[in-house]
């Protein structure tokens, strides 16, 4: 259902819409290097760009937890590592994710997880850019899970390359990242090529 | 354009109703509008005209140039117009300063109006046939509506005959005025102490909620029965629209629609099972089922001791580009999750985390994965009436590897 544009005046978005989580894999994520606010309210989204030109503020993974390290006394949280046929990403669960704590303390290593969970870029004070998900929730799944998500992700990668939304994002992604189209191709077919038909 | 011109049609017609024309006030006022400010030569025409008119107090019935009569369905916002329609509607002055708000409608369509008390007019009778000459269209939320002001000449007309309203697919209702012919469908509680009754209406084509506030006159629908329903208001509130019946006429009509289920597929992966998910209670007073607390509250019953078990999901399925909100009912958690009501309650009962070590093992069997469900969409919300996890698609990966252009593309 379409309503006449009221002459002119945007039309005021009162109604929640709940931001989609991005399928990303971890050899794009470990790239980004931009984040932005959309507004200057205190709750305004965050994002962050994706190489691939579009704006992120959660993103859905699901891979092989290899590692997990429980850290701090007082404000204790989780650091695992989750593979992906491309690389890892580092999730962490903190106080303020309490759902995420007690499901990432019943998991032991090595599992096939899924994740929902919100992007951060941190830089160290010498410089070094860490990025990592704060996760909202993390369950246990099998590999066929797995499996799909590949090819969820890979198919949402190539619509990205393939397909840009025109706007803002992808002009602010090209020239911030300057990526190769053609690498990106690469680690999808590399990723496709890990599962079995 | 030459501004003398301009200032000798409006001192003609100033004279022509009999009052002095001051030229060169009127030249001023025109030069400062199109010189200073920028203003159209036609636009400074009218307003000038406009001050001059109300100055004098002159009804200007066609304003600055004649007035194009107009089908109501092809008037836009901030148009001037002349229409010839019957009064459909006539609702009750919310204000001192209006002397008549209603609707009016002609072969093409209807739109609501607003007669302002300064406005010099005839009575306005229901069902009578009338021109507006010059009125004004406004816009609000979306909804068109014509302002008769002092300027608007409104003249009754000959009856006109039979009017045949247009009916209106629901799927396409647009803010303003319609006449769709429904089937009630549902009826819900009512949320207000005015309120008569509200529920869903649905044709072949879609559903769309309905209120009725409590005024003389006004009936509640029956839910299963079809009704003709004419102009009837049609708001928007957070982009979805709702029928406010009060200035409706409704005429039950013999006969059935099958309504459209307005089923919806949506796939994606879980990724959120909200709070009041799993087992919960609810109230056993006759046509409540609401949800209970903790405390086996009811909002509406207060305390309730007694109560009904049920298995529900509410969540969140995510396709990468958008998140559809499911409410899943009882038998297709059941068969999703591969607990039934039984074991969940009896869970529940034995464990020292009650229901939630139910909520806690649905989550562990269905969050974050793949999910097809099919179903209705009300209020951006889909009813799952049937769901299944999506496998792996090998034809799926072949087309992807083919889609990558191989390994040196």
């Amino acid at each position: 259902m379409s309503t006449p544009s009221a002459g002119g005046f945007p039309k005021r978005e009162t109604m929640f819409e709940r931001e989609p989580a991005k399928r990303v894999f971890a050899g794009e994520l470990r790239e980004i290097r931009e984040q932005f606010r959309d507004g200057t309210d205190e709750k305004s989204p965050s994002y962050v760009l994706l190489p691939t030109g579009e704006r992120c503020n959660r993103v859905f993974l699901v891979g092989s937890m290899t590692e997990k390290k429980r850290q701090g006394e007082q404000n204790m949280f989780y650091r695992a590592r989750i593979v992906d046929p491309t690389g890892t990403f580092f999730v962490v669960a903190g106080s303020y994710q309490p759902e995420a704590m007690q499901q990432m303390a019943r998991i032991e290593p090595p599992a096939f997880v899924a994740v929902v969970g919100k992007p951060t870029i941190y830089e160290t004070p010498d410089g070094t850019v860490l990025v990592s998900v704060r996760a909202e929730s993390i369950t246990i799944v099998d590999r066929e899970i797995r499996d799909c998500w590949v090819l969820d992700t890979a198919k949402a990668t190539l619509d990205r390359l393939d397909n840009p939304t025109p706007g803002p994002d992808s002009a602010h992604a090209i020239e911030k990242y300057h990526i190769d189209p053609v690498a990106y191709r690469k680690m999808v077919y590399h990723a496709l090529s890990q599962l079995k038909f | 354009m030459d501004i003398s011109q301009i200032v000798d049609r409006i001192s003609q017609k100033i004279e022509s109703k009999g009052h002095a024309a001051d030229k060169s006030k009127i030249e001023q006022k025109l030069r400062r509008l199109i010189e200073e400010f920028g203003v159209q030569p036609a636009d400074a025409e009218r307003t000038v005209l406009y001050d001059i008119a109300r100055d004098y107090g002159i009804p200007l019935g066609g304003g600055a140039g004649p007035v194009d009569k107009k089908q109501i369905n092809s008037v836009s916002p901030e148009e001037w117009v002349t229409i010839e329609g019957k009064v459909v509607a006539l609702g009750h002055s919310p204000s001192p300063s209006i002397a008549y708000s209603g609707i009016i409608a002609d072969a093409s369509g209807a739109i609501r109006f607003v007669i302002w008390s300064k406005a010099s007019v005839p009575e306005i009778r229901k069902d009578s046939w009338y021109r507006f000459e010059s009125a004004v269209v406004d816009e609000f939320k979306g909804a068109l509506s014509l302002k008769v002001h002092s300027g608007t000449t409104v003249k009754e007309l000959e009856d006109d005959g039979v009017l045949i309203p247009v009916m209106m697919p629901i799927a396409e209702l647009t803010a303003g005025v319609a006449s769709v012919r429904a089937k009630m469908i549902q009826e819900w509680d009512v949320t207000h102490d005015r309120m008569l009754q509200s529920g869903l209406l649905g044709d072949e084509t879609g559903t769309v909620k309905f209120v009725t506030w409590k005024e003389e006159g006004k009936e509640r629908l029956t839910p299963g029965s079809v009704y003709n329903i004419y102009y009837a208001l049609v708001d928007e509130f957070n982009g979805r629209y709702s029928l406010n019946m009060n200035t409706a006429n409704i005429v039950a009509e013999e006969g059935d629609i099958a309504v459209s289920s307005g089923t919806a597929a949506f796939q994606g992966s879980l990724v959120h099972i909200a709070p009041g998910s799993g087992l919960i209670k609810r109230c056993t007073v006759e046509g409540c089922n609401r949800v209970l607390s903790r405390q086996n509250y009811c909002p509406v019953h207060e305390m309730q001791p007694k109560f009904n078990y049920d298995l529900r999901i509410k969540g969140w399925l995510d396709n990468g580009a958008r998140t559809e909100e499911v409410l899943v009912q009882r038998e297709v958690v059941e068969s999703l999750t591969g607990m039934t009501l039984e074991e969940s309650k009896e869970l529940a009962e034995n464990n020292p985390l009650g229901m939630d070590e139910v909520f806690l093992r649905m989550r562990e069997k269905i969050l974050g994965r793949y999910l097809k469900c099919e179903g209705r969409e009300i209020d951006r919300r889909m009813i799952v009436n049937s769901c299944e996890r999506i496998h792996f698609d090998p034809m799926l990966l072949a087309e992807l590897l083919n889609r990558t252009g191989g390994e040196v593309s």
